[in-house]
């Protein structure tokens, strides 16, 4: 473990230094309650507070602690990140390997799917589905999964189709086995390393877009802690109060910083056209 | 080296000349300036209006979309915004009993496509508003209470019958809402929506309303007062959001910042350290801060629960923060607005729901939950996007949380979150200023507290209140009215269970620019934006 670690980090310094912001970005998460000196939402502080001693981040238009609200907004984040993705990757996974063995018009049909699903701006998209669905995290959630699956569907779909044409699949076919456990116990395994990179790098992907729907209104409720609507709440007292907008777009740079570099790595380590070659 | 004496000449009448125009450069501004006509004043509106009928409309955007196109019997004096003067009726008379209003017209006035005015059109406008199965939440709910008729005299004669002597009877037809249309107009239109439709005898005429983007107002040349107006044109700007408007009264593009949603603290800071050529002041604007709670359903049908949030809300801090300080908390009339018909401050200071400390406040609040939602309850708070309304919301959220009612929030664009409103599509609206349409202690009442007042959208209905209203509204002895309205006052404070909750008297910061002249704050935020006597300085 410790030897692999090691190589890890001398064949892929920037992934390790990802991999530590990435380390980072959870141990704030889950320590939130512990780490964060206020509650997200508690309003009885001064207000436009510069940082200092009683509050290194300052405070907000309505008093609320900034570093609270950005540490509380790391878990809102990675919640909203990590359960998008998983939901939206597996889905368009088993969605893209399913049709990609079946073929046939199945597989035209549903790709036909895809492509109005992916020919729509992914921002339009969004807004649309949360204007129908309203303002909520876990709205913000839902579109965001409808916004992952197509993609997630086209890119394992491809690699199902190669994998299908392999010679074991064959075997498993003539040994009788059944279309479900050919794609369930061969061919989604053979897929996992697609799917880990697309996992690690769409959860960027999906902090951006949650913090771009908050930060025009259109995402998690205003008084949630996210970082986009910290950023939109700092934009009407930039001058008077930067600290509002330093600090929660830093922490957006350093998550999409980290989670990048350590999905990058990760692509190059489980791409074996790349492993060793020039990237 | 030599010089002709003619050269020399002209270098003395050069420099003479040079002298002279620093001389006059350097004079007082507004010294004995004649006003000078022409120029484009920029200003903005915080919403895109969408609709353009004054009579049937609430909001400031519709009004201050066509201010300057329409007239009215009477206006507030632009030069001395607490006089009700002439405006249409260059004359009036009162009968004895103060029941009849006999207005005299002005003659040879025409519409601005060219049609002549007369006392058809004023009976037209006013039958139309004072028409009960016609909602006019502004000029009918003020005169429904009041009028009972309106004649047509003769062409240029127009007589109001009242239903009773009526103190606010003046000073509500002289508001920005009570506006004269053209009967022809109405009858072509059915509405007075469409651009098309804004056919007044204003100063201004209506050149250009893009959606989301301008409405433009061309002098009318044919303007009733001669010589008037000065200015060529005004230009509203469309602006939504704090951030926009502050970074066009920062660039320059806006000239006048003057009535809602008002410029915070800290924007007016920024705005002066950017720009030393504005005139940056704080002043009331007849605003009143509400919150509203949905009486028709659960669970503010409960008298228990809707007095619970009156006693939960820390209307000073709201004040301190929402507002940075600039309102007065608690008051049901504003002293600074309508005198000695106020209750003072410190006598309300003690009713519940404004007692500081507010801890006993609270716990009397959270009591009142427990006793029907032992776990506390989870409710949605609306707020409308314009102004600070989302960071009032907050919180309001906040302070709720604190008794137990966890709330989250809902956000509605402007015209969207009116419509829910008035369908009473919510359950709290944490945040609604409103705005009064006249100068007058009746006008709040008649706004929010009464069974029909227009903006009673938590529907409530309090027989007492519209008891003690009406009887205010109907008193002329000045000393019994005043104690009318202390007594409403005391009542609304006290029973504390209405589903419109005042928070504060509204008051923020604006700024005109140096160079234009004659401008003068209305005494609400509706009146004097026709700017028919305001012109540019060069």
């Amino acid at each position: 473990m410790r030897a692999a670690l090691a190589r890890f980090v001398v064949g892929q310094p920037l992934g390790a230094a990802g991999a530590v912001v990435v380390l980072a970005l959870i141990a704030v998460a889950v320590l939130a309650p512990v780490l964060a000196p206020h509650g997200p939402k508690e309003t009885g502080f001064a207000t436009y507070v510069a940082p200092g001693r009683e509050f290194p981040m300052g405070t907000d238009q309505v008093g609320r602690d900034v570093l609270s609200r950005v540490i509380w907004g790391a878990r809102l984040s990675l919640y909203v990140g990590v359960v998008s993705v998983f939901f939206g990757v597996t889905l368009g996974a088993l969605w893209g390997a399913m049709t990609g063995y079946v073929g046939g018009a199945a597989d035209t049909a549903s790709q036909r799917v895809v492509d109005c699903l992916m020919a729509l701006p992914p921002i339009i998209l969004a807004l649309s589905l949360m204007a129908a669905l309203g303002q909520s995290v876990n709205n913000v959630i839902l579109a965001l999964v409808i916004l992952l699956t197509p993609t997630a569907a086209r890119t394992i779909r491809s690699v199902a189709l190669g994998v299908a044409a392999t010679p074991f699949i064959e075997a498993a076919e003539a040994a009788g086995a059944s279309r479900a456990r050919v794609v369930f116990r061969h061919l989604v395994p053979n897929c996992m390393a697609s799917y880990i990179v697309l996992v690690t790098t769409n959860i960027s992907y999906a902090i951006v877009v949650e913090a771009s729907l908050s930060f025009i209104g259109a995402g998690a409720p205003p008084d949630e802690p996210s970082w986009g609507g910290m950023l939109a709440a700092g934009i009407q007292a930039l001058e008077t109060a930067p600290w509002m907008v330093f600090f929660p777009g830093l922490a957006i740079s350093l998550a999409v910083f980290g989670l990048n570099l350590l999905g990058d790595s990760i692509r190059d380590l489980t791409d074996p056209r790349l492993r060793g070659g020039l990237g | 080296m030599t010089m002709s004496l003619s050269r020399l000449a002209r270098h003395a009448a050069l420099a003479a000349a040079l002298l002279v125009t620093i001389g006059l450069s350097a004079a007082p501004a507004g010294a004995q300036e004649k006003p000078r006509p022409g120029g484009i004043l920029n200003w903005f509106d915080y919403g895109d209006p969408g609709r353009l009928d004054v009579h049937a409309e609430s909001p400031l955007v519709v009004q201050q979309a066509t201010a300057g196109i329409y007239s009215g019997l009477l206006q507030y004096d632009p030069d001395e915004p607490s006089k009700i003067v002439a405006d249409l009726a260059e004359r009036w008379t009162v009968s004895t009993d103060g029941r009849s209003y006999t207005f005299h017209l002005r003659k040879n006035v025409k519409w601005h496509d060219g049609q002549p005015f007369s006392s058809a059109d004023v009976k037209a406008s006013f039958d139309r508003v004072l028409n009960p199965d016609f909602k006019s939440p502004k000029c009918g709910a003020a005169l429904k209470p009041m009028v009972a008729s309106v004649e047509a005299v003769d062409a240029n004669t127009v007589e109001f019958k009242l239903k009773f002597a009526a103190a606010p009877f003046l000073p509500s037809i002289a508001s920005a809402w009570c506006r004269v249309a053209a009967k022809h107009i109405l009858a072509k239109y059915g509405d007075l929506n469409a651009p098309e439709a804004q056919v007044g005898t204003g100063p201004f005429k209506f050149k250009k309303y893009e959606r989301g983007s301008v409405i433009e107002w061309e002098k009318n040349p044919a303007y009733f007062i001669p010589g008037l107006p000065y200015l060529d044109g005004v230009k509203q700007f469309i602006l939504v959001g704090g951030p926009t408007q502050l970074a066009a009264a920062k660039a320059s593009k806006i000239m006048l910042w003057d009535a809602w949603p008002p410029m915070r603290k800290t924007q007016a800071d920024e705005l002066g350290r950017q720009r030393t050529d504005v005139d940056i002041y704080q002043a009331p604007i007849n605003t009143v801060f509400f919150i509203y709670l949905n009486a028709k359903k659960p669970p503010f049908d409960n008298p228990d629960m809707r007095r619970a949030v009156n006693l939960a809300i820390d209307r000073q801090e709201l004040v301190a923060k929402a507002l940075e300080g600039a309102g007065v908390p608690c008051a049901i009339l504003d002293p600074k607005l309508v005198g000695d018909f106020a209750l003072p401050l410190d006598e309300v200071a003690k009713a519940p729901g404004c007692r500081q400390p507010k801890e006993q406040d609270i716990a009397e609040a959270k009591k009142l939950v427990e006793k029907h939602y032992p776990s506390g309850l989870d409710v949605e708070v609306a707020v409308r996007q314009v102004g600070n309304y989302v960071d009032r919301g907050q919180l309001v959220i906040a302070q709720l949380r604190k008794i137990g009612i966890r709330g989250t929030m809902k956000t509605h664009e402007s015209a969207a979150g009116y419509a829910a409103f008035g369908k009473g599509d919510f359950t709290i609206i944490a945040t609604q200023d409103r705005a009064m349409d006249i100068n007058e202690p009746s006008g709040v009442f008649h706004i929010s507290y009464t069974t029909e007042s227009g903006s009673n959208y938590g529907q409530y209905s309090d027989p007492k209140v519209d008891e003690l209203t009406e009887r205010a509204l109907k008193e002329s002895n000045r000393d019994k009215r005043k104690q009318a309205y202390w007594e409403l006052q005391r009542y609304l404070l006290a029973k504390g269970d209405h589903a419109s909750i005042a928070v504060a008297w509204v008051e923020g910061w604006f700024f005109k620019d140096k160079k234009l002249r004659n401008y003068k704050p209305g005494l609400t935020t509706y009146d004097n934006n026709t700017f028919m006597k305001v012109w540019i300085a060069q």
